[in-house]
């Protein structure tokens, strides 16, 4: 057989060194060409990850079995010998930079699967690439801030078995660093300054929030065909928001970015909640983050306890704990109790004009008052039950107000009283008893304490950010309310008019956990009516206007954009069949009850959209009893364009 | 009336000796002991309230009570026995065992004569006065096995003395609830029970259908409003907030929408389509739905918007407005402004209201229709400005908001409570009646409440979800086409389907009414013993932590526990009906054996404990009774529980985790369960016999 000339050029030679050229047959196979180019080469290294991409038809030449002849090589072949892991910067949820080697030669869904294996989230079929918004033209102010982690380092062979150690990865367990950045994917990051939620890209209309779904990379093509290049950006998120089996004691990363993705979507407004709703995620998120500094471990180590031998160790500590506590509570079977000059005012009652100063006394749940500390011991003028009472805080620390607004309920109706108190400290006492009493809790509860420190720490708030300047973002003691709702309030409000809002939502979350409040912060997220939805501007069959198709997990939406609202609502289960016309770039589907639609996509290719429908009706696939095991196969099935079949 | 006060006074004083002798003997010279001042004080307190009870009550009512009571005392006697014999038996807050379902014959036809009597009273827990000066009378010897028990001893007396302060502060109040018929039953109900268990009460009361729709509702005449209970409700919490004149009345009857979004829950989550689709819904979209909404991470609260009518503060007039629920509360759409989320105003969150169905509003307020519901603080029990009234065009659009916002306010517990009654119901009628139709068509007639709706299809109102015209794919000839078929519809089905009740193995089958359901004298053993293995198998999540446990001093292993001591539920055993909610009843022997547990290995915080080590003292349990009394047959004979716990242990891996990851390892003694038997039968004959005089003095006065 004719020998001829093959031009290879190797990347690891460098960009200005000229093709190897091989003189090959062309019954040669791959490998062969490998081996020779090697050979000639002269370098000594590990070549296993190189492989062979055949630029002219954008193609790996991964059968190293196949000959040229089959490839369909010919002379005028330029071909590339390149590795086929190469480093890629990864925007993660937390808005964090990594930079990590991917695989540039399997399908995207494949380089998802060894990225999040490598950086241990489970259920990696929830996610994908999409490449990142262009940045904003003020390339003037510093770019060069962000930090890049880099994890190019990790064995490639590592990732493969998960095997943990210390609760994380084995490979982030190999050096302070690595472990530095363990700490980065699986802790929430502080609350950003409101600057940089400003400056952040915020889409306003349905269609804007459609434009971003044309992002996504297609999963069944590998990053080389989708043009990415060596250390390019990319986004790691969630795609399909169907959690799946989410276990808090082996998803501390899943969690923690799944958090930092919803808490951003509500940040910018990506997806709409109301004004009751950001206050209640605005706690949440001043609590998570409180919390996760003062207890940063408690997600990973939740899974040691797993161990039995520390698991042990807390029964024992907590048995020593509890049997000095019991005969103690018994000695001090009197209940604590609050006892102070108050003033009161009940604003119905006209027999009170003005506050009135009384001895009052906190015990239980009730509160009962009396002419003055001497006639304490005798019958009060009157004793209020706060269980069931809603208390709302009457706050300005620059008049030194710090009012307590009772609103208690009676057979007759709610009853307003309000209570002043003199100064901070027994203010943040008493509203700490009146918000436990609230909840049928006495002053023997373990919260108590806690209570009063949040109160403190909210006071502490409305003292510091007079002004709204945002790098106390990074201190505990006094973030700025401004960090945790969406710009819109900022407008609306003032940090300090905020502050009681969010404190007011905080009283019913502050007892969680940290994954207790993450959990619930999902819960809410995955609750608004809007949730799971991902837009496309489509163009129905036969009408003459664009309009909004929306993805759900379990159903599409079609949405008016003249009216803004729902139209129609096709859900999945009742889905025959779909249809894809490649060329004319239409979708058709049919749905029981001889319903069929057909559209074409606007704003992002018919691929994607394909492949969000295929790929929730993958994920509901999923079931318990297949275990771990992804069904790839039929993921690609589902979602693979003309090619995958 | 003197002489039946006179004899309860007699029975608290008897009672009030059992316990403290009981103190006596096992708590002797300890620090523990509670102040006597306390215990004054809730004596007296009791009695007053007792009294006033007692002249509200009717005869019968009385019998009721005092069956209640009777309960009482056996049980108390048996947990002295119990502990003298140093045997840590559970000793479940008898002072909530049932009573002995009586029989229905001692209601007889008595008129319903007190109509506007309060239904209810309190009763402060007989056992609870350990202060009396009454000399102990001590009828128990302290026979066995009290060598082993050295170290044990402080923890138990502590134990002890944390439960009586827990018993003393136990609520209960004597329930008159209205039957179908016009009649009533009356029953004890004490603070730690939730309405499930007054529910599976009275279906052994009345030998109902059990099926789901039976409810507990609460009406109040004075504003024309009703509401049925929440099974996870604690009921004596509602009932405390009504003002002593009230009129206010406990029903129970079948409520078909209290759990009509899991039977039909296209209705409420796909409102919009048109109701031929809702008709035709197969049973597999039908549990596609309930999957998808609330087996998820997070409860999806149906997407409801309509113009309702919202009655004005404190004005007579009606205003129309765009309302939407969503998940965080009810919200509308102020003037000018569009929809969207940012621009709704909150109308009102659910923490601290409860929603009630409004009748005859059209009169009473002028209301445009009488499809009214009502969102107010559950104290408010007279016309107030807090209360918020709603109207809404038709039934249909009626229930789909009080149902909505009940899936909004209580989330995941709806469906817990859904799984747990239909189970009951599932086992009730196999169990039961072959003859009575099953639950899940409930099919007995009731007087319908005026609140309760037939479902009205055709008045759906609002955004309506047609079907497009079909477009047909004319287009060229595709060049390029590829096919994507849903791979069958078992790829739907695929999806775990929301859990189906699991059928229930004929063992969990509830223990069946004791043998002798006659009142008077009961057989205090027979009843007892019945009773007593029973009491902590739930594996609920709102599993009450088995009894006392949580105090002793030496604490169970899992971290989880601590804050259980707090809330006085926790302490309660339910009481043996609770058996239907399945689930092997873990031995609760074991619990209340408080030595430092020799730790055997537990993995995982969620795996039950590994079987303890067999003690060759209790290993050969009588083979023939399982732990599962009942299980469908004939009643074997009085089990005591020691055996039937000895039998569970070593089926310990079989246990639902949530009780069972409290157990500590078994106790490395135990009596035999003849012994208990014997113990609190002693104690027990004298004062049973004395009370049965009693109560036919009363009898023969009248």
């Amino acid at each position: 057989m004719a020998a001829w000339d093959l031009s290879v050029t190797v990347e690891d030679l460098g960009p200005d060194t000229p093709p190897v050229t091989l003189s090959v047959t062309s019954d040669l196979h791959v490998g062969g060409v490998i081996l020779k180019l090697v050979e000639k080469t002269q370098i000594k290294r590990d070549w296993s990850d190189h492989a062979l991409w055949w630029e002219q038809k954008q193609r790996w030449l991964l059968r190293t079995a196949w000959t040229l002849e089959k490839y369909g090589i010919h002379a005028d072949a330029r071909l590339v010998f390149m590795p086929q892991h190469k480093p890629l910067k990864l925007g993660l949820p937390n808005g964090i930079t990594l930079r990590l080697r991917a695989c540039f030669s399997n399908p995207v869904f494949q380089t998802v699967i060894g990225i999040c294996r490598m950086l241990n989230i489970r259920h990696p079929e929830e996610l994908s690439l999409l490449r990142p918004l262009e940045e904003k033209k003020k390339k003037k102010d510093k770019d060069s801030t962000v930090e890049i982690y880099d994890l190019t380092e990790v064995p490639l062979s590592s990732v493969s078995r998960p095997c943990l150690y210390n609760g994380m990865p084995a490979h982030f367990a190999d050096s302070p660093q690595m472990e530095a950045i363990y700490k980065m994917l699986s802790v929430t990051q502080p609350p950003p300054a409101p600057e940089v939620i400003a400056k952040q890209y915020r889409p306003a209309s349905v269609v804007d929030k459609a434009h971003i779904n044309g992002r996504w990379l297609d999963s069944s093509r590998c990053l080389m065909q989708q043009g990415i290049q060596e250390n390019d950006k990319l986004w790691l998120r969630f795609k399909y928001f169907a959690f799946y089996d989410i276990e808090p004691k082996y998803d501390v990363v899943r969690l923690t970015q799944l958090y930092e993705q919803a808490r951003w979507a509500i940040l910018l407004e990506d997806i709409d909640c109301t004004e009751e709703e950001m206050m209640l995620f605005g706690a949440l998120q001043y609590h998570i983050s409180k919390v996760s500094q003062s207890e940063p471990q408690l997600l990973s180590s939740s899974a040691a306890m797993d161990d039995l031998e520390s698991a042990l160790q807390s029964l024992e500590v907590k048995m020593e704990g509890e049997s000095s506590s019991a005969s103690e509570m018994l000695e001090n079977m009197t209940a604590p109790e609050l006892n102070d000059y108050l003033k009161i005012f009940r604003p119905k009652r006209l027999t009170l004009k003005g506050y009135k100063q009384y001895w009052f006394k906190f015990q239980d749940t009730s509160i009962s008052y009396f002419k003055s500390k001497e006639e304490s011991i005798g019958e009060p003028i009157q004793q209020i039950n706060l269980k069931g009472c809603e208390v709302a805080p009457d706050v300005n620390m620059a008049a030194q107000k710090f009012l307590i607004r009772l609103l208690i309920p009676a057979p007759e109706g709610m009853n307003e009283v309000y209570l002043r108190c003199e100064n901070e400290q027994q203010y943040a006492q008493w509203m700490a008893a009146c918000r436990l009493a609230s909840k049928g809790k006495s002053l023997a509860d373990s919260s108590y304490q806690s209570e009063i420190q949040s109160i403190h720490s909210f006071l502490a708030m409305q003292k510091t950010n007079s002004g709204s300047h945002g790098n106390a973002a990074a201190s505990d003691e006094s973030i700025n309310t401004h960090s945790l709702v969406s710009p819109r309030y900022h407008k609306k409000y003032k940090a300090k008019q905020l502050t009681p809002r969010i404190l007011d939502a905080y009283q019913n979350v502050a007892q969680f956990s940290l994954t207790e409040a993450v959990m619930r912060f999902l819960q809410i997220w995955q609750a608004l009516p809007d949730f799971g939805l991902s837009y496309v501007v489509v163009r129905f069959k036969g009408s003459r206007k664009d309009e909004v198709l929306g993805i759900a997990p379990n159903r599409l939406i079609r949405i008016d954009l003249g009216v803004g609202d729902v139209v129609k609502t096709w859900r999945y289960n009742n889905m025959k069949q779909w249809n894809v016309n490649w060329d004319i770039k239409q979708m058709a589907i049919e749905f029981e009850g001889n319903v069929n639609i057909a559209f074409s996509c606007v704003t992002a290719d018919c691929k994607i959209v394909h492949e969000f429908i295929g790929g929730y009706i993958f994920m509901s696939t999923r079931s318990r009893e297949k275990s771990d095991t992804l069904n790839e196969e039929l993921f690609h099935k589902l979602t693979g364009g003309h090619e995958a079949l | 009336m003197d002489d039946i006060d006179a004899m309860f006074s007699d029975l608290l004083g008897e009672m009030d000796l059992l316990t403290q002798s009981l103190g006596q003997e096992t708590v002797p010279p300890e620090p523990l002991l509670l102040p006597a001042t306390n215990e004054e004080i809730n004596f007296s307190i009791g009695f007053t309230d007792l009294n006033e009870s007692l002249h509200e009550l009717e005869d019968n009512d009385l019998d009721a009570l005092m069956a209640d009571l009777v309960a009482d005392l056996s049980a108390t006697e048996e947990k002295l026995a119990a502990e003298i014999e140093g045997l840590k038996v559970p000793s479940p807050p008898q002072s909530d065992l049932p009573p002995p379902p009586k029989g229905l014959s001692t209601h007889s036809a008595s008129p319903h004569a007190s109509p506007a009597s309060s239904t209810r009273s309190s009763v402060s827990t007989p056992a609870s006065s350990a202060a009396s000066p009454l000399p102990p009378p001590p009828p128990q010897s302290s026979k066995p096995t009290k060598e082993e028990i050295e170290a044990q001893m402080k923890a138990d007396k502590i134990k002890l003395a944390l439960e009586k302060l827990k018993e003393a502060k136990v609520k209960k109040l004597v329930v008159k609830v209205l039957m179908n018929d016009g009649s009533s039953k009356t029953l004890m109900v004490d603070e730690r029970q939730n309405v499930r268990e007054v529910l599976d009460n009275l279906f052994e009361k009345t030998h109902c259908d059990c099926n789901v729709d039976w409810s507990l509702c609460e009406t109040n005449p004075e504003l024309q409003l009703e509401r049925a209970f929440e099974d996870h409700e604690n009921l004596v919490e509602p009932l405390s907030a009504w003002t002593r004149d009230s009129e206010n009345k406990v029903l129970f009857q079948e409520r078909k929408e209290k759990y009509e979004v899991f039977k039909n829950p296209q209705n409420f989550y796909l409102w919009k389509k048109d109701k031929k689709a809702l008709k035709d819904i197969k049973d597999k979209d039908k549990d596609i739905l309930i999957q998808e909404n609330f087996c998820g991470t997070s409860i999806i609260v149906p997407d409801l918007e309509a113009v309702l009518h919202l009655k004005e503060d404190g004005k007579k007039s009606w205003k129309q407005r765009l309302f939407q629920l969503r998940a965080s509360g009810i919200y509308y759409v102020p003037k000018g402004k569009t929809k969207s989320s940012r621009d709704l105003v909150c109308f009102l969150q659910f923490d601290n209201v409860n929603v009630y169905y409004g009748k005859d509003f059209k009169s009473k307020y002028k209301a445009p229709t009488d499809f009214c519901f009502v969102l107010k603080h559950p104290q408010i029990q007279k016309e107030s400005q807090y209360i918020k009234y709603l109207c809404c065009d038709d039934a249909w659009t009626m229930n789909l908001w009080v149902t909505g916002i009940r899936i909004a306010k209580y989330g995941a517990s709806l469906y817990e409570n859904y799984k747990t009654a239909e189970k009951k119901a599932a086992v009730s009628s196999v169990w039961t009646n072959r003859s009575t139709p099953s639950s899940s068509n409930p099919s007995t007639p009731s007087p319908t409440i005026k609140g309760s709706t037939t479902r009205k299809l055709s008045l759906l109102s609002l955004k309506h979800q047609c079907v497009d015209p079909p477009c047909l794919v004319n287009s060229p000839p595709p060049v390029h086409v590829t096919m994507f078929y849903i791979l069958s519809s078992q790829d739907f089905g695929n999806i775990p389907p929301p859990p189906p009740p699991p059928p229930l193995p004929s063992t969990e089958i509830l223990p069946p009414p004791p043998p002798d359901p006659v009142l008077p004298p009961p057989p205090p053993l027979a009843a007892k013993s019945y009773a007593k293995p029973v009491p902590p198998q739930r594996h609920l999540p709102t599993n009450f932590p088995p009894p006392a446990m949580d105090n002793l001093p030496p604490p169970p292993p899992p971290p989880p526990m601590d804050d259980s001591s707090e809330a006085p539920p926790d302490f309660l055993p339910p009481p043996p009906p609770a058996a239907g909610f399945g689930s092997l009843p873990p031995p609760p022997p074991l619990l209340m054996n408080s030595l430092p547990p020799p730790p055997p290995s537990f993995g995982g915080m969620d795996q039950s404990l590994p079987p303890p080590p067999p003690d060759p003292e209790f290993l050969p349990p009588p083979p023939t009774q399982q732990v599962y009394i009942g299980a469908g047959a004939p009643p074997p004979p009085p089990p005591p529980p020691p055996p039937a716990a000895a039998a569970a242990a070593p089926r310990a891996p079989v246990r639902p985790s949530g009780s069972v990851k409290k157990l500590p390892p078994a106790p490395p003694k135990r009596t035999t369960p003849s012994l208990l038997g014997e113990g609190g039968g002693g104690g027990g004959g004298d004062f049973m016999s004395e009370l049965m005089l009693a109560m036919q003095k009363k009898r023969s006065d009248h």
